[in-house]
């Protein structure tokens, strides 16, 4: 008796009898969904807005240097309700402003950037920090949305179990659409590798929410309650 | 009154028309989505996304066979395991072998309309694995032990109160009528899942066969959750959930959410490749990806593949007169209820009687396909199946003698004439067994006082002595 055909090759084979051959060609690439709103404002002002707009904060530094002092803030505020001040991170490498991680070490707070989460000690302390501290890979102008790709160093729960969320964003990694930031992707042959490299890439637009309940929003259920953006000019052009 | 989804359809539909909560709820429900949607269209150009969304799913349709086996191809090199599954039985059996080889005790579970269509949940807590639904909805119909009612708001049909009383019951928690409380009870009962369990199991909305990636997109983060945080990540997807660039995926990601909520985006879009590589700090060690057929291949051979181009928003359940009235649960025991449910359930079903009802609960108004994402053509899928079912014997035995009588008397102008006197004394007589029941669901116009034949004749004759006047 022959073997039993492997499901595969059943289904392909069903599919391939009706769909036939079809000829190879360039696939259809969509146009953008979404513009700009004008060209007064910057792409960082819009970014903030849109993110605001969705429930999420921001605030314009104009230096790098006022960013350091302004996470030690915002850490103290959020912190009080417990002992202990942990800030899930991001490592020091990843993070875009250089010290940022030892001057909140050296200011008491434990910043604890996992290096294998799936050790229990580590998730343990990880999932009692109330803040987490990330960079960003890039950022959307016309929809608030930080894009975060996993990898060395970056880890996925700094962004994800913490209450409340601080995001670093460079305006040199701001772009004005979605589209935009995948076409110089697409250009400069990256795409698939960000994507099979980081094996996550995140689009975070704004805090977690639910209308589950009688269509009520509710935020926080289950990701940060709070999207906290500190947008800084880096000096250095996109 | 509960809708019971294994009740007759007749019953279900009577049950949630007798509901009063179940009216106001959905009433509420579905126009404030139904608002969102069209002001979310109004803000761009929207036939534009309507146009180029239906053009990369036709895409997808066309090639369907070419880019899964890229897309089988990708996720392999992308250190993914993929399994074929032709049918439910094989699907669940799938998952259950993953689990089993990891001994997996505990599984965290996002919300997925794919793994209720195949009773994933049920299947896996039979092998005695704990089985927890994660989205705020989804776990609060699992605790009421109910289906879901919408493919988006699975718990459209419970009031504030009755999550309450549910979560009172259940955890003990004080009685309140503030959503953030629930949900605040929801996410710290669900927390410590997260943080247990083995296995994480999604659906998907997208998987890219380009890059060999899983797209899933949520508001709460739950489907982050499970993709990022257990050792072992399973996907279930239908077979046509493919889509052939990032580009498109992305472009459907915003369809979708603008159709669905009114959103511009979803809080969370994950794109998902594969297992974490060594050196990162987190993410599953094994990712699998299970390919469904469950009746896909089928859909396409008997010519409905429009019905595949649906990206699940649920826009035309909101939309559909029908849908607003009984809700999802008088659809009976299907994942997919409203317009797009009445064509694929059907279509689905191994059984070609099953759900034969369902194409039949359409007023054919065309809504649906007004508001519809892909532009699939509704009214004509219903249409068409109507048809089918008609011609395959399907159709209630007493329309298809009516139907037959119909025929006969309507070819001899003497037979019709008479049929037509016999009817104006049967309509009134609405006592009649066979008339009964078919004008339980309908309004039958009445007669007019004069028939037509005769008020022409007498026209005809006053119209002759005007003109001998002249």
């Amino acid at each position: 008796m022959p073997p039993e055909p492997r499901s595969r090759d059943v289904i392909l084979q069903r599919l391939r009898r009706v769909t036939g051959a079809v000829r190879p060609q360039a696939p259809f690439l969509p146009r953008p969904v979404m513009r700009l709103a004008g060209e007064s404002q910057s792409l960082a002002q819009q970014f903030g807005e849109n993110l605001a707009a969705v429930n999420g904060g921001y605030e314009l530094l104009d230096r790098r240097d006022a960013v350091t002092a302004r996470v030690m803030q915002l850490v103290t505020q959020w912190n009080d309700e417990t002992a202990e001040r942990t800030v899930l991170s991001w490592s020091a490498d990843e993070l875009p402003v250089p010290g940022l991680s030892q001057t909140l070490e050296r200011s008491g707070v434990t910043v604890c950037a996992p290096i294998d989460d799936h050790d229990g000690d580590i998730r343990a302390r990880a999932a009692r920090a109330t803040v987490g501290l990330t960079g960003v890979d890039a950022a959307i102008a016309t929809t608030g949305t930080v894009i975060l790709a996993s990898g060395p160093g970056k880890a996925r729960v700094a962004s994800l179990l913490p209450l409340r969320h601080i995001v670093l964003v460079p305006t040199s990694k701001i772009y004005p659409t979605v589209e935009a930031w995948v076409r110089e992707r697409r250009a400069a042959n990256s795409l698939r590798t960000l994507l099979s490299e980081s094996k996550q890439v995140v689009f975070v637009t704004g805090p977690s929410k639910s209308a589950d309940i009688e269509l009520t929003l509710t935020l926080g259920v289950h990701g940060p309650r709070a999207v906290h953006a500190l947008i800084f000019d880096d000096g250095s052009p996109r | 009154m509960q809708v019971d989804v294994s009740a007759p359809f007749d019953t279900r539909v009577r049950q949630a028309l007798g509901d009063e909560h179940l009216r106001v709820a959905l009433d509420r429900a579905t126009s404030r989505l139904s608002t969102r949607r069209a002001e979310a269209m109004a803000a761009i150009d929207g036939p534009q996304l309507r146009d180029d969304a239906r053009a990369v799913r036709q895409e997808a349709i066309d090639r369907l066979p070419t880019l899964l086996e890229e897309l089988e191809q990708n996720l392999t090199d992308n250190g993914c395991q993929v399994h074929w599954a032709q049918d439910a039985a094989e699907a669940t059996r799938t998952v259950r072998e993953i689990a089993e080889r990891a001994r997996v005790k505990r599984i965290v579970k996002s919300k997925s309309m794919v793994t209720e269509e195949i009773r994933l949940t049920a299947s896996l807590e039979r092998a005695g694995l704990t089985v927890t639904e994660t989205d705020l909805g989804e776990y609060i119909i699992q605790l009421a032990d109910e289906p879901p009612s919408h493919i988006i708001a699975p718990v459209i049909h419970k009031r504030v109160e009755d999550v309450s009383e549910l979560f009172h019951n259940t955890f003990g928690t004080a009685p309140t009528l503030d959503p953030s409380d629930l949900c605040a009870t929801a996410r710290s009962q669900l927390r410590g899942r997260f943080l247990d369990a083995d296995m994480g199991i999604s659906g998907c909305n997208f998987a890219i066969s380009e890059t060999g990636t899983i797209c899933l997109i949520t508001n709460e983060g739950n489907g982050r959750m499970v993709s990022s945080l257990p050792r072992l990540y399973v996907v279930v997807l239908g077979i046509e959930k493919v889509v052939p660039t990032v580009e498109g995926a992305i472009l459907l990601w915003q369809a979708a959410a603008r159709n669905a909520t009114g959103q511009n985006v979803s809080v969370y879009f994950s794109m998902n490749s594969g297992p974490r590589k060594k050196g990162h700090p987190d993410g599953p060690d094994e990712m699998h990806v299970v390919l469904l057929d469950n009746g896909r291949s089928r859909v396409l051979e008997r010519g409905y593949g429009e019905a595949l181009l649906c990206i699940r928003c649920g826009a035309c359940l909101n939309a559909c007169p029908v849908y607003r009235h009984i809700g999802g649960h008088a659809y009976g025991q299907t994942a997919y209820n409203g317009p797009i449910g009445a064509v694929i359930t059907p279509l689905l079903a191994d059984d070609a009687s099953a759900a034969k009802e369902l194409p039949f609960a359409s007023s054919l108004c065309g809504a649906c396909r007004d508001v519809c994402p892909v532009k699939i053509n509704l009214p004509r899928l219903l249409l068409d199946l109507r048809r089918d079912m008609a011609e395959s014997g399907h159709a209630p035995v007493t329309e298809r003698a009516a139907m037959r009588s119909f025929a006969r008397v309507m070819q001899s102008a003497r037979a019709r004439d008479r049929a037509v006197s016999a009817a104006r004394w049967l309509t009134r007589m609405k006592l009649l067994p066979p008339i009964r029941t078919w004008m339980r669901s309908r309004v039958f116009p009445g007669f007019a006082r004069e028939r037509f034949r005769r008020l022409w004749s007498s026209r005809a004759r006053r119209a002759g002595k005007s003109s001998d006047a002249s």
